[in-house]
């Protein structure tokens, strides 16, 4: 095995082998099986919670439409049968009867009251005060009914019969949606929009981890001087290079544990769903339609990312000894990754645009970005290979730079370097 | 085949406009233990890392094992022990010798053989699983220390191997110096210990400022700078005619007469052979007249001067 082998093999058994890698591994698939099963636990045990009936409707309007309410508010998506208090009363004594149920809730006897009078009957306003008037899913809903409420009155009293107009304002409209690629239809859009994200903080994750990794592993040699028994026995450029490699590799590992064991937690999730009381054939964000080209192209930016970032952090580590100046040292380049993930939110929304693909074409953002509009949209060949070929250039420049910081920055003890002072190495070395 | 083990020729090295290493020529031979001596900050240390190809020199050329530093086949006959001792602290200690090993070349079962050796002679055995940081200082040290001699190299290298070490693994490092001598092994060590350097170097080369300021095998040096220290021992004290040629500064410099031997240092122009006549002239009665052969850390406070002590020198530190 020559040098490079030895070093790899170090830096990825030494990593694989730590407490905290089993703990993050076993951790990962988890969490990301976890997210999924529990969104869609969460989604079908609380659509709309039970608050929504818990609450007086205070009806001033003379008419039935209270009791129209009161009867649908109950009826929502959790089947809550407990109904909603009524309380008719005329219109002069609203005041009196708002102030009661003001107390009531203020008592936590209700969760809130609703008001209904002419404004309300007129179509144009209705008065809700509650505990949860910020729970967007209960007001919405509540808005509905009234909605729906004040549209069967105003029917009934055109003379339409209560039944037809149940049957004729019943909508139950679903909007199916799926992709298009350049091969035609392919996957759901929501599915590839989630997994696509979920990709997108996958890697986001893994380049700040094991980037913190590097930094971490460089500084702590020079600080304990192994750097200097190990430069004497082979070139620096390879210390490096087995660093990032082994580091990379430690990755790719854990990535591929997570992947097959996620994709085991969604093979399984029948029983786990059943378990948790949720239905089977909820939709767990599935990749749908990612080929295998897709798949290669996918981990080709990754890794040219990650070992652009990674000689970056490499070259970060090498200026400094202590964990703290590592820390503050390794910001900027953080920083880079965090405006990076600022852009997760606009190009998910709107993967084809010129914002998204310029970000996925520079090099900083680019490892994050593309992998996530490869998820949610059929990219360009063009724009691939463009990608590919910025990140193959940016690596050299990285690497380039990284090794000379490197070669000079493991031999220089003392106080932590200034910018110049590193710009000065990389012209001396 | 070369006889030189390193042949450093007109090397100059400099950092941020600071000279650590001047016009530097030396040659170690073959199988010797050669001494490095001088004060700190001389730049023993960079002089060192040059021969190692951990840094490269601004000018000059550098051979070892006859062929040019850096070259891989020669690197990984160098074992080399760090001034600052390095190793990493959360492996366990067979797996980082086994990574110094195989980083010098080793197969997997030499390598395990040979630390299975080191361990037992250095009462590590039962330690071999343990981390690196759970072990005490000296055997840190030791550990070190195997994976410098781990491959066998035939040059070895050790940056003030003495610092640090207590009394009894200094011994044991002097008897694998002399060990490894034996068995024709070159040895560089540097230090600002002349004592050790005395003991067991065969050459040894002064530094001081980035300047070389003498080389050569220790008793040459010793020989070179003799003939201005005398011992003189007389048999009834000194006589009034006695001590008026000891006053006589175109004779003497100094005298120290802190023993029952006078010390003398000769003035400049003076030679050994008119003190002698002149005290003889004197009728004193002469028990013991000898020219000294000064010890190396003599020398060294002569040559090197007071700006070596002020910088750290010391010659029993």
């Amino acid at each position: 095995m020559g040098k490079l082998g030895v070093v790899i093999r170090r830096e990825y058994l030494e990593r694989v082998r730590s407490r905290w890698f089993a703990f993050a591994t076993i951790l990962g698939p988890l969490f990301f099986g976890g997210v999924s099963i529990g969104q869609i636990v969460l989604a079908s045990h609380a659509a709309v919670s039970a608050d929504a009936s818990h609450i007086i409707v205070i009806d001033a309007t003379g008419t039935g439409l209270g009791k129209r309410i009161v009867d649908n508010l109950g009826a929502g998506v959790s089947m809550d049968t407990s109904k909603a208090t009524l309380e008719a009363v005329p219109r002069d004594q609203l005041d009196s009867a708002e102030a009661r149920a003001l107390t009531d809730v203020m008592h936590a006897k209700y969760e809130g009251y609703l008001v209904l009078d002419a404004a309300t009957l007129a179509g144009t306003a209705a008065v809700y005060n509650g505990r949860n008037a910020s729970a967007l899913q209960d007001i919405d809903h509540v808005r509905d009914v009234v909605r729906d409420a004040v549209l069967t009155e105003r029917l009934v009293s055109a003379g339409l019969d209560p039944a037809q107009i149940r049957s004729l304002t019943k909508v139950p409209l679903q909007l199916h949606t799926e992709r298009v690629t350049e091969h035609g239809l392919g996957g759901t859009g929501m599915s590839g929009a989630l997994f696509g994200y979920m990709v997108a903080i996958l890697l986001y994750i893994t380049i700040v981890v094991y980037g913190q990794s590097i930094v971490r592993g460089v500084s702590d040699e020079k600080a304990s001087r192994v750097s200097e028994v190990v430069v004497a026995s082979a070139p620096p450029d390879t210390l490096l290079a087995g660093k990032i490699l082994g580091v990379g590799g430690v990755a790719i590992t854990q990535q591929l544990i997570w992947v097959f064991a996620s994709a085991a937690i969604v093979f399984f999730r029948a029983p786990i769903l059943r378990a948790l009381g949720a239905s089977e054939t909820a939709n767990i964000p599935l990749p749908g339609s990612i080929s295998v080209a897709g798949g290669i192209e996918l981990v080709l930016i990754f890794l040219l990312g990650f070992f652009f970032y990674a000689a970056l952090f490499a070259a970060i580590g090498a200026t400094v000894e202590s964990q703290e100046d590592a820390q503050q040292a390794s910001l900027p380049v953080t920083m880079l990754l965090v405006l990076s993930v600022m852009f997760v939110g606009p190009v998910f929304l709107a993967p084809t645009s010129m914002l998204s693909r310029v970000v996925s074409w520079i090099p900083f953002s680019a490892p994050i970005m593309m992998p996530l509009r490869l998820s949610l949209i059929q990219v360009p060949l063009i724009e691939i290979i463009g990608t590919i070929a910025g990140l193959a250039i940016a690596n050299l420049i990285a690497i380039w730079f990284a090794a000379r910081v490197y070669r000079v920055g493991i031999l220089m003890y003392g106080k932590r370097r200034s910018f110049g002072e590193i710009i000065r190495w990389v012209r001396i070395s | 085949m070369n006889d030189l083990a390193v042949d450093i020729r007109g090397v100059q090295k400099g950092f941020d406009g600071h000279t650590a290493v001047k016009d530097l020529s030396l040659a170690v031979p073959r199988g010797s233990v050669y001494g490095l001596l001088g004060p700190n900050g001389a730049g023993k240390t960079t002089t060192i890392r040059m021969i190692l190809n951990v840094i490269v020199p601004d000018q000059g050329t550098i051979s070892v094992l006859g062929r040019p530093n850096g070259d891989t086949a020669v690197t990984d006959r160098i074992g080399y022990l760090p001034e600052e001792r390095g190793l990493y602290r959360k492996m366990r200690v067979r797996r980082v010798l086994r990574f110094l090993g195989e980083l010098k070349g080793m197969n997997r079962r030499d390598v395990d053989r040979r630390i299975d050796e080191w361990l037992a002679r250095l009462n590590l055995t039962e330690w071999d699983e343990k981390k690196v940081d759970e072990l005490s200082r000296g055997m840190q040290q030791k550990v070190q220390f195997i994976g410098t001699l781990l491959h066998d190299p035939e040059l070895v290298i050790l940056d003030e191997p003495f610092s640090g070490l207590d009394p009894i693994n200094a011994q044991a490092l002097n008897d694998t110096v002399l060990e490894l001598r034996q068995r024709g092994r070159t040895v560089i060590f540097s230090t600002h210990l002349m004592d050790n350097a005395e003991r067991l170097c065969d050459s040894v080369c002064i530094i001081a400022k980035g300047t070389k300021v003498l080389d050569g095998p220790v008793a040459q040096v010793r020989a070179e700078n003799a003939g201005r220290t005398i011992a003189l021992a007389l048999m009834n004290g000194t006589s009034e005619a006695v001590s008026k040629i000891l006053a006589d500064k175109t004779l003497i410099d100094r005298v120290d007469n802190s023993n029952k031997t006078l010390e003398l240092e000769l003035a400049a122009n003076a030679s050994a052979k008119r003190l002698l006549e002149q005290l003889v002239g004197a009728g004193a009665d002469i028990t013991r007249f000898e020219i000294v052969q000064p010890s190396l850390h003599k020398i060294f406070l002569q040559r090197v001067g007071a700006v070596g002590v002020a910088e750290g020198m010391s010659g029993h530190g």
